[in-house]
C-alpha cells in the first residue's frame, strides 16, 4: 500500500535512485533491502550465514563429510557399531552412528545435499507454474480465472502434507528412469510441487489483482499499450517483489514437508540418499532407549535450516513490504516547499 | 479485559489442577478379572494381555484368510474337528466323527449333540451347512472361499453333515480344521455378507466380550461351552499395536504378558538379555525361497537354464543370510518341505551342499556352455516380507557376484504388483515366501511342484504329478512319506526353486506365563485356552 | 438494515452454492489420485498364493474391472448418500474408521488448541507489547522455532525426556491397557475425556490424561507459533489506533490499555485463524499420532495406506475433504457476520 501523498518528482534523498536499464523494475524492488539498517539486516545476514552453511554442506559434501552416507564399513572392512551398542558420539563418529550402523554426521552432511536438491527442484518448478498462472489469470479473469481460483481454493483447504504423502505414494517408482538415487528425490519433490503451486498463484493473483485497478496501470491501457507490455513493465515489478519472499517462505516449508515424508517412510530413500526425516524414522525407535545422538542431530539440523530459510524471508518480507517497513531517516537537504512535503511524507511512512 | 483475563485465569487453573491430578495417580497394573463360568482348569482366573503387530483382516470367518485372523477365529468359534498341538492330527471338535468315503468325495460328519453358541443358540447341522455356504457365496477377496473349492454341504438331519467335493481330497479334514471351516451362528450371521467384527458368536472356548479395531480386543470364557478343552485363564486381552517399539517398551515393563508373533530381529536381540523377559522360539512353517520361471530366465536353451540354477544353489550361502541378515531368527532350509513336517528331507544339501562351491557352480555352467559372467535379474519386494528383505538381497547379490560368475541386477516393486507380474511371466527370478493353510506336506509340494503351480514357473515333470495325486489319495501315511521324499529327491536336480531359510515362531513373555510353548507349533495356531500366568 | 441483511444472505447463498463446485472438485482429485494407484482388493489378498487365472477371474466376479466412469458414478453416488465404503484390508467401514479414530484426533486436537491458544495468547500479546525489544526477539524466534522443529522431531525429544530419563510420562497410546478396554465397554462419545467424565471413573480420566500431555504439547507446540506471530501483527496494528493514542494520552497505564483493548482486538482474527489451522492440525496431527501411537485418523490414513487399501484411503480422504471444505464454510459465514467489509466484496 502506498501512501496518499504520493511526493512528485522524488528528490528527496532517501528515495531510491535507480539506475536505468533492463532490470530497473527488479532493481528498485529490491531497493529497500540495501536500504535497510538496523535489526531486519543482521536478521537477514544471520539467516544467510544459515543457509549458506547448508549450501556449502550440499555441493561439498564428499570432501566435508569423513564417510558415505550409506557406509557402514571403515577402511579395513570393519562394522561400524550400531547405535544401541557403542554407536555414541566418539572420535570417530563425532555425531555417533545410528541403527543401520551409518555415520550420523556423514548423514547430516548429505542430508543438506537431498534436503536442497529436493526444495530447489520444488520451488522453481512451482513458482514456473505458479506465477505465470497466477499472473494471467488476475490479469485476464474470466471464467477460467473463476475456475482456477476454485480449484485453487479446494488444494489450499486441503491438508497439504497430505496430499504431499498420497501424491509421493502414487509417485514412487515412477521416476525410474532416471535412475535409482534421483527417482525418489524427484517425486518427492514433484508432490512438494504440486501443493505449493496455490501459493504461488493466489499470492500472484492477488497482487495483479489490487496493481490492475492502480491509475497508472488504468492510464497505461487507457493508452494503448498491450497487455503484454502492461504486465511487463508495471504490474511485474510489483509482482515480482512478493516473489523472494513467498519462494524462501516456501523453501522452509518444503523442507518440513520434506522430513514429514521422510518420516512417514514416503519420501527419499536409504539406498537413493542421506535424508533427515527418514533417520528420525529410524531413530524414534531408539529414543525411549536413551539413544538420543540418532534424533537430536538431524532434528536440530533441519530446525536451523528452516530457521535460517525463514529468518531471510520474514526479513525480506520487512523490508520489502511496506506496511512493515522502517526506514532508517537519512536528514533530508531540500528547502522551500518540498521541505513540507517530504516531511508530510517521511513522517507518513514512519507512521506506517 | 477484566473478564477476559480471570476467564484465562480460570482455565490455567482448571488444567493445573487436571494436570496435578494425573500427575499424581499411578496407573492401576495387574489384573485380575475372574471370568465367568466356562471349563476353568485349576482355578486360574488371571487375565492374560497378548500385545500384537498384527492387523487382523475380520474376525467373521468368510472375509479372513490371514493368520491374525484365524488366531482369534480358533478360539471363538468350533470346527468340526481341530489340531491337537502334540500329535498335529485331527481331532474332534463340534463333530464326533468325520468319515471319507472311499474315493474321498463325499466326507460325513456326525455333530455331537446338545452344543450352544455362546448366546444360547442351539448349534445344529444347520449351522454347519449355513457356515459353509456363505464362505463361497459372499467370495471375498480376502476370504478363504478358494480353500473350500466347490464343495456342496447338506445337512440332512439336525446333526449330520455332508461334504460332496468336486474331486476327491484326502485332506479335507485338515481343511474343516482351518479357519475357514469355523462354526457361525445362522441366526445373527447374514448369509450374503460380513458381520461387524465386534458382533461375532461362536461356539468355542471364548467369547469376544468387545473390540475396537486395531485396538483392543476382549475374550472372556464362553458360559455355554460344550467342548472338551480346559482353560488355564480366566479371558485374554489382544492390545494391537501399530508400532513394535511401543510394544517392546510395554512388554519389557509388564503392561504386557506375552508379545506373539515376535518383534523384528533386533528387537528379539535386544530382548533377551534384559530380565523379567523370556524370548522363547519354537518351530515355524514360513518359507521363504527364489523361483526361477524356467521360461523367461536366461539360458539359450533348457539345459543351460537348468546349469544357471544349479550354479545358484552351488553358491548361496544360507547360514550368511541366517546370521547377517536375520541374526539367527531364521534357519537355513535345505528343502521346500519345512522342517519339521513329514516326509522333509535335506535335499538340497545332499545334491549342493551347505556351503558355496565355487568351483562346482562354474563346471555346471562350463558344461552347458554357458558364458559367464551371466547376467541375472532378481526381483525381490520390499514391505510384503518385511523391512529386512532389501538387506536379504543385497546380501544374495553379494554372494553371486563375489564368485564372479553371475552380475545381478536387482529389481523391486511393491506386493500387488510385484505378484501380478512376477506370476505373469514378466520376472525372470524372484523371491517369494510361503505360509501352510495346515501343517501337511503336501501344502507344500502340491504347492509349488505341480503342473498347475500357482508359481506359472512352466516347471512340470509327469512323475511329480502322478507321485502328488497318488500321495493326495491316500491317508497311509508311510505311503505318503514315501511320496514326498521322491518328490523332493527328483526336483531338487531341476532346481526350479530354490529354498533357503525357514522362521522360526517367536514369543516374548514378561513373568511367568505358562503354557506359550505348548503352543508355538508347526500348525501356528496360538491357543488362548493354554495359557496361564501366575 | 434491511440492506445489510440483504448483503448478507446473498452472500450465504453465494458461498453455499460454491461449495457444491468445491466438493466435487476435491472429490474427482481423490478418486483420480486413488485410481492412479496400481492393484486392486483382490490381487492384493490373494496374489502370490492362488494363479493369476484364478485371480482374475475372481475380480471379474467381484466387479473390480468396471470402466471406470462406471466406478466414478457408484462413488458420487456413495458420497451423497452418506456412504463412504468399506475398508478391503479389514471387516469395517469408513464411517466406523471415522467414528471411532476421528474422535482419538478431535480429542488430540482439542487437546493441541489448548496449549496453542494458552502460549499463543500468552506470548503474543506479551511481544506485541514490547514490540522491537530483546522479548520481542526471543518471542519471535520462539515463534519461528516451534514451526521449524518437526513436530515428530518435538515428541521425539519429549519422549527422550519425559520418559527415557525422567520416567515420568508414558510413551505411546491414548490409555493403558485396561483403562483402555474399560472406556471401550462404557462408550458413549468415543472420546476417552469425555467418557471417562460420564461414566464418574476418576482413574481412566488421570490416565487418559497423562496420556494425552505429551501429544497435545508437541501438536500444541507447531500450531502456538502461528498464533503468536498473528497476535503479535494484531497487537501491534492495534496499538497503532488513534483511540489508544487518545486512551495513552488521557494517561491511562500501558498494561491497562494493552490488556482491555488490544488484547481483545487480536481475539478476533485468531477466531477465524483457529478455524483455518483445521489443515495445519490434521497435517500435524498425523505425525503426532505416528510418533506417539495415538489411536487418531492420521494415523489410520498411514496403515490403509501401507496396506494399500485403497478403498479405506479414499474414504477417509474423502471425509477429510468434506471436513476442510465444512470448516472454512463456517469460518466464512462466521467472518461474515463478524465483519461487514467482507459480504461487500
Amino acid at each position: 500500500m502506498t501512501s496518499e501523498f504520493m511526493a512528485p518528482a522524488a528528490t528527496t534523498t532517501d528515495a531510491p535512485t535507480v539506475r536505468r536499464g533492463r532490470f530497473a523494475g527488479i532493481r528498485r524492488a529490491l531497493a529497500p533491502v540495501r536500504e535497510a539498517r538496523g535489526l531486519p539486516k543482521w536478521v537477514l545476514y544471520v539467516g544467510l550465514a544459515i543457509v549458506l552453511l547448508f549450501v556449502v554442506f550440499a555441493i561439498f559434501a564428499p570432501w566435508i563429510s569423513p564417510y558415505r552416507f550409506d557406509q557402514y564399513l571403515d577402511s579395513h572392512g570393519n562394522r561400524f557399531p550400531k547405535s544401541v551398542v557403542g554407536g555414541h558420539p566418539s572420535a570417530k563418529h563425532w555425531f555417533g552412528t545410528n541403527a543401520l550402523s551409518t555415520d550420523v554426521f556423514s548423514h547430516i552432511v548429505y542430508g543438506s545435499r537431498t534436503a536442497l536438491e529436493v526444495i530447489a527442484i520444488a520451488v522453481v518448478i512451482s513458482m514456473l507454474i505458479g506465477v505465470p498462472l497466477g499472473l494471467f489469470s488476475g490479469y485476464y479473469g474470466g471464467p477460467l480465472d473463476r475456475t482456477l481460483v476454485l480449484v485453487n481454493d479446494a488444494m489450499f483447504a486441503f491438508p497439504s502434507l497430505l496430499l504431499a504423502i498420497l501424491i509421493a505414494f502414487l509417485l514412487r517408482g515412477k521416476f525410474s528412469f532416471l535412475g535409482d538415487s534421483f527417482s525418489g528425490i524427484m517425486s518427492a519433490a514433484i508432490s512438494i510441487t504440486v501443493i505449493y503451486i496455490p501459493q504461488y498463484f493466489r499470492v500472484i493473483r492477488n497482487t495483479v489483482i489490487s496493481v490492475r485497478e492502480e491509475p497508472y496501470v488504468e492510464a497505461a491501457r487507457v493508452l494503448g499499450a498491450k497487455p503484454r507490455t502492461v504486465i511487463a513493465k508495471y504490474v511485474f515489478g510489483n509482482v515480482v517483489q512478493n516473489v523472494p519472499v513467498i519462494a524462501t517462505l516456501n523453501a522452509a516449508d518444503a523442507l518440513l514437508t520434506l522430513a514429514g515424508l521422510g518420516f512417514l517412510g514416503y519420501g527419499v530413500q536409504p539406498t537413493e540418499g542421506a535424508e533427515w526425516g527418514y533417520d528420525l524414522q529410524r531413530a524414534l525407535g531408539e529414543a525411549s532407549g536413551g539413544v538420543w545422538w540418532t534424533s537430536v542431530y538431524p532434528g536440530l539440523a533441519i530446525v536451523l535450516l528452516v530457521t535460517g530459510l525463514t529468518l531471510v524471508g520474514e526479513s525480506l518480507n520487512d523490508l520489502l513490504n511496506p506496511v512493515l517497513r522502517r526506514r532508517q531517516l537519512l536528514p533530508v537537504k531540500i528547502t522551500g516547499p518540498e521541505l513540507e512535503m517530504a516531511n508530510a511524507d517521511a513522517v507518513m511512512e514512519e507512521r506506517s | 479485559m477484566r473478564q477476559a483475563r480471570s476467564r484465562a485465569a480460570i482455565a490455567l487453573v482448571g488444567t493445573a489442577s487436571l494436570v496435578a491430578l494425573a500427575a499424581c495417580g499411578s496407573s492401576s497394573s495387574g489384573g485380575n478379572k475372574s471370568g465367568g463360568g466356562g471349563n476353568n482348569a485349576g482355578g486360574n482366573t488371571k487375565t492374560i494381555v497378548w500385545g500384537s503387530t498384527d492387523k487382523p483382516v475380520s474376525y467373521d470367518p468368510a472375509g479372513a484368510y490371514d493368520l491374525p485372523s484365524w488366531n482369534v477365529i480358533y478360539n471363538v468359534y468350533q470346527n468340526l474337528l481341530r489340531l491337537d498341538p502334540t500329535t498335529e492330527k485331527n481331532v474332534p471338535d463340534a463333530a464326533q466323527s468325520c468319515d471319507p468315503s472311499a474315493d474321498f468325495k463325499t466326507w460325513t460328519c456326525k455333530l455331537k449333540p446338545g452344543l450352544k453358541f455362546s448366546n444360547g443358540d442351539p448349534l445344529t447341522a444347520a449351522d454347519v451347512k449355513f457356515s459353509f455356504d456363505r464362505v463361497i457365496k459372499i467370495n471375498d477377496p480376502s476370504g478363504p472361499s478358494s480353500l473350500l473349492a466347490k464343495v456342496k454341504t447338506d445337512a440332512p438331519d439336525a446333526t449330520t453333515v455332508v461334504f460332496h467335493l468336486a474331486s476327491g481330497n484326502a485332506l479335507w479334514d485338515y481343511i474343516l480344521s482351518t479357519g475357514a471351516g469355523a462354526i457361525v451362528d445362522s441366526k445373527v450371521f447374514p448369509a450374503d455378507k460380513k458381520l461387524a467384527d465386534n458382533k461375532i458368536v461362536g461356539s468355542g472356548p471364548y467369547e469376544l466380550a468387545s473390540y475396537q479395531t486395531n485396538q483392543v480386543a476382549q475374550f472372556k470364557p464362553n458360559p455355554n461351552y460344550g467342548g472338551d478343552l480346559k482353560l488355564n485363564n480366566g479371558g485374554l486381552v489382544i492390545q494391537y499395536y501399530q508400532d513394535e517399539n511401543a510394544l517392546k517398551l510395554d512388554v519389557e515393563q509388564g503392561k504386557v504378558d506375552v508379545v506373539y508373533p515376535g518383534l523384528s530381529p533386533t528387537a528379539d536381540t535386544e530382548l533377551k538379555g534384559k530380565s523379567g523377559v523370556n524370548v522363547i522360539s519354537g518351530p515355524g512353517g514360513a518359507i521363504r525361497y527364489l523361483v526361477f520361471n524356467t521360461k523367461t530366465m536366461p539360458g539359450g536353451s533348457d539345459a543351460q537354464k537348468r546349469a544357471i540354477r544349479r550354479a545358484v544353489a552351488f553358491l548361496i550361502d544360507r547360514e550368511s543370510i541366517a546370521k547377517n541378515v536375520y541374526q539367527g531368527t531364521v534357519q537355513p532350509l535345505y528343502t521346500m518341505v519345512a522342517k519339521g513336517l513329514a516326509g522333509s528331507e535335506d535335499v538340497y544339501k545332499t545334491e549342493f551342499g551347505d556351503t558355496p562351491d565355487k568351483s562346482k557352480a562354474q563346471q555346471e555352467l562350463q558344461k552347458a556352455g554357458v558364458k559367464t559372467p551371466v547376467n541375472l535379474q532378481i526381483w525381490w519386494t520390499p514391505s510384503h516380507y518385511g523391512a529386512l528383505s532389501s538387506d536379504e538381497y543385497t546380501e544374495i547379490k553379494r554372494q553371486l557376484e563375489a564368485s564372479g560368475l553371475f552380475k545381478v541386477d536387482l529389481k523391486s516393486t511393491e506386493w500387488e504388483q510385484y505378484t501380478a507380474n512376477c506370476l505373469a511371466d514378466k520376472c525372470p527370478v524372484y523371491q517369494l515366501g510361503w505360509f501352510p493353510d495346515y501343517p501337511d506336506t503336501d501344502d507344500y509340494v502340491g504347492q509349488f511342484f505341480g503342473s498347475t503351480s500357482f508359481l506359472n514357473d512352466h516347471y512340470s515333470n509327469a512323475q511329480v504329478d502322478s507321485l502328488l495325486k497318488d500321495e493326495e489319495g491316500t491317508r497311509d501315511q508311510a505311503k505318503r512319506v514315501d511320496d514326498f521324499k521322491k518328490i523332493q529327491e527328483i526336483t531338487v536336480a531341476d532346481a526350479p526353486v530354490i529354498p533357503y531359510w525357514q522362521g522360526s515362531q517367536i514369543a516374548i513373555t514378561h513373568g511367568s506365563v505358562s503354557g506359550i510353548q505348548d503352543t508355538l507349533t508347526p500348525d501356528y495356531i496360538f491357543r488362548f485356552w493354554l495359557l496361564g500366568k501366575s | 438494515m434491511a440492506r445489510s441483511s440483504g448483503s448478507l444472505s446473498r452472500y450465504l447463498v453465494t458461498r453455499l452454492l460454491l461449495v457444491i463446485p468445491m466438493v466435487w472438485i476435491l472429490l474427482t482429485i481423490v478418486f483420480v489420485l486413488m485410481r492412479v494407484a496400481p492393484g486392486d482388493p483382490v490381487q492384493a489378498a490373494l496374489g502370490g498364493r492362488l494363479p493369476q487365472s484364478v485371480i482374475e477371474q475372481k475380480r471379474h466376479e467381484l466387479g473390480f474391472d468396471k470402466p471406470l466412469i462406471v466406478q466414478y458414478g457408484h462413488y458420487l453416488g456413495g458420497v451423497l448418500t452418506g456412504n463412504f465404503g468399506h475398508a478391503t484390508s479389514q471387516n469395517r467401514s469408513v464411517m466406523d474408521i471415522v467414528t471411532h479414530e476421528g474422535a482419538a484426533t478431535l480429542e488430540l486436537s482439542v487437546a493441541a488448541m489448548f496449549f496453542a491458544l494458552i502460549l499463543g495468547l500468552g506470548i503474543g500479546v506479551l511481544i506485541g507489547r514490547f514490540r522491537d525489544s530483546p522479548l520481542d526477539v526471543v518471542g519471535r524466534l520462539f515463534g519461528i522455532i516451534t514451526y521449524a522443529a518437526p513436530v515428530f522431531w518435538v515428541g521425539i525429544l519429549f519422549q527422550l525426556l519425559f520418559v527415557a530419563k525422567l520416567g515420568v510420562l508414558p510413551s505411546s497410546g491414548q490409555a493403558d491397557v485396561l483403562q483402555n478396554i474399560d472406556l471401550q465397554n462404557h462408550a458413549h462419545t468415543h472420546i476417552y475425556v469425555l467418557d471417562a467424565i460420564i461414566n464418574g471413573n476418576w482413574d481412566d480420566l488421570r490416565n487418559v490424561l497423562v496420556h494425552l500431555i505429551l501429544p497435545g504439547l508437541t501438536l500444541g507446540l507447531l500450531v502456538c507459533g502461528v498464533f503468536i506471530r498473528l497476535v503479535r501483527v494484531n497487537v501491534i496494528q492495534t496499538l497503532k489506533h488513534d483511540y489508544i493514542e487518545a486512551a495513552r494520552a488521557r494517561g491511562i497505564g500501558e498494561t491497562r490499555v494493552v490488556l482491555k483493548h488490544a488484547f481483545r482486538n487480536a481475539l478476533v482474527p485468531v477466531v477465524t485463524v483457529v478455524g483455518l489451522q483445521a489443515a495445519l492440525l490434521l497435517s500435524g496431527a498425523v505425525l503426532t499420532e505416528t510418533t506417539f501411537n495415538w489411536p487418531g485418523i492420521g494415523q489410520a490414513l498411514i496403515l490403509y495406506l501401507n496396506q494399500r487399501d485403497y478403498a479405506a484411503v479414499q474414504g477417509i480422504v474423502t471425509v477429510f475433504a468434506l471436513i476442510v471444505v465444512g470448516v472454512s464454510l463456517v469460518i466464512d459465514i462466521v467472518t461474515a457476520l463478524i465483519d461487514p467489509r467482507v459480504r461487500y466484496s
